[in-house]
């Protein structure tokens, strides 16, 4: 690794209007290199429809754990933390539907 | 490939060899580097150009099977070295990283004007099939351009070793637009749209305002290439030769 070398993040979409997928990195002294060898790690065999590369030191990182996992509870702020099983139920009853519950509901 | 008569089938194998030569003996040459480039990545990169190129020999020597019922292996591999066509641009070994690049870059560049060129070809499979590879040698062009500006920037070594090996493969990279034996028929027939001397010229015009440019000194004048600089290889040629028919030698009958 030459002194001049960064790291470059390498991300993939592989077909239009799908979400782009970090793939991994490249070492290159500057983005007209990087963008070469990202195409020859990520995209030589066609697998990709697009990528994009981006400077490591530019990604700005956030892994502090009072902030991404605090330790009271908080299954609350999840959709599957509140439990709707026995209202649907109910709400079912009133309404005179007799369908068993879907695998949705169960998954609840 | 009905349609054309004897002649001019003939004519047209001797361009799609020369072409399907030039590609199979680069890729095989640089991919010498493979697992001693300077980093990693271009590594991977040069290994996957050189491949590149033995894949555009495929195609043409596929051609050129077709074209004479011959089999592109047989072409490939089964041939003395003697009746290989490539440019002498190609007989040159791999030698260091700048030689490799200036070699690249002369290639590159010739080839895109002789692909450009090809695209309106009165032979349609091959017209088609220049524009196919010429989608892939962009990258290759740009990459080697990219590779040229770096070493000449890269301070004085990398810049020295360059303009030597740029000067020592001026003459031998002329033969890429050497005349072809039977090139008066391919011109009358349309095959080749240009001749190989304007061709030639258009690639020197093209590549002495970039050396200019990067403040790499004027070559010197080269003249119209003879005929021969596509039969004449010479020992380094014959060491790759011998390096690349090891495998296909070991067991001939051998399916793959």
């Amino acid at each position: 690794m030459g002194v001049k070398d960064k790291v470059w993040e390498v991300f993939r979409q592989e077909a239009e209007g799908d979400p782009m997928i970090h793939g991994g990195s490249v070492r290159a002294p500057d983005e007209e290199l990087a963008t070469h060898y990202a195409r020859e790690f990520y995209g030589r065999r066609q697998e990709s429809e697009r990528l994009w590369i981006v400077a490591r030191d530019a990604i700005t990182e956030l892994s502090d754990p009072d902030l991404l996992k605090p330790p009271f509870d908080r299954s609350f702020k999840r959709p599957g933390g509140f439990l709707i099983k026995h209202k649907l139920e109910t709400a079912r009853q009133r309404a005179g539907v007799s369908d068993a519950p879907s695998q949705e509901d169960l998954s609840e | 490939m009905t349609g054309l008569d004897a002649a001019t089938r003939g004519a047209l194998g001797e361009l799609l060899l020369a072409m399907a030569d030039d590609e199979f003996v680069l890729g095989f040459w640089d991919s010498e580097w493979t697992g001693i480039a300077p980093i990693l990545e271009e590594d991977v990169a040069m290994s996957s150009v050189s491949q590149d190129e033995i894949g555009h020999a495929k195609a043409l020597y596929e051609m050129l099977a077709m074209l004479t019922g011959d089999d592109a292996d047989r072409i490939a591999f089964g041939r003395r070295p003697d009746a290989y066509r490539h440019a002498a641009l190609m007989n040159h070994p791999r030698t260091d990283w700048a030689f490799t690049i200036a070699r690249r870059y002369l290639y590159e560049t010739a080839d895109a004007v002789r692909l450009e060129s090809l695209a309106g070809s009165s032979h349609e499979p091959l017209a088609n099939l220049a524009i196919k590879m010429r989608r892939e040698e962009t990258y290759h062009l740009l990459h080697f351009d990219l590779w040229l500006r770096r070493l000449t920037e890269g301070g004085s070594e990398s810049r020295d070793r360059l303009i030597s090996a740029l000067q020592e493969l001026w003459t031998d990279a002329q033969a890429v637009f050497a005349p072809l034996v039977a090139e008066a028929n391919l011109l009358t027939t349309g095959i080749l749209a240009e001749s190989m001397e304007t061709l030639r010229q258009r690639w020197l015009a093209r590549i002495t305002p970039r050396f200019a440019e990067l403040g790499l000194p004027a070559m010197p004048g080269a003249p119209q290439p003879h005929a021969d600089g596509r039969s004449l290889h010479g020992a380094d040629f014959s060491w790759l030769h011998g390096e690349f028919t090891m495998v296909a030698d070991s067991e001939p009958r051998a399916s793959w």
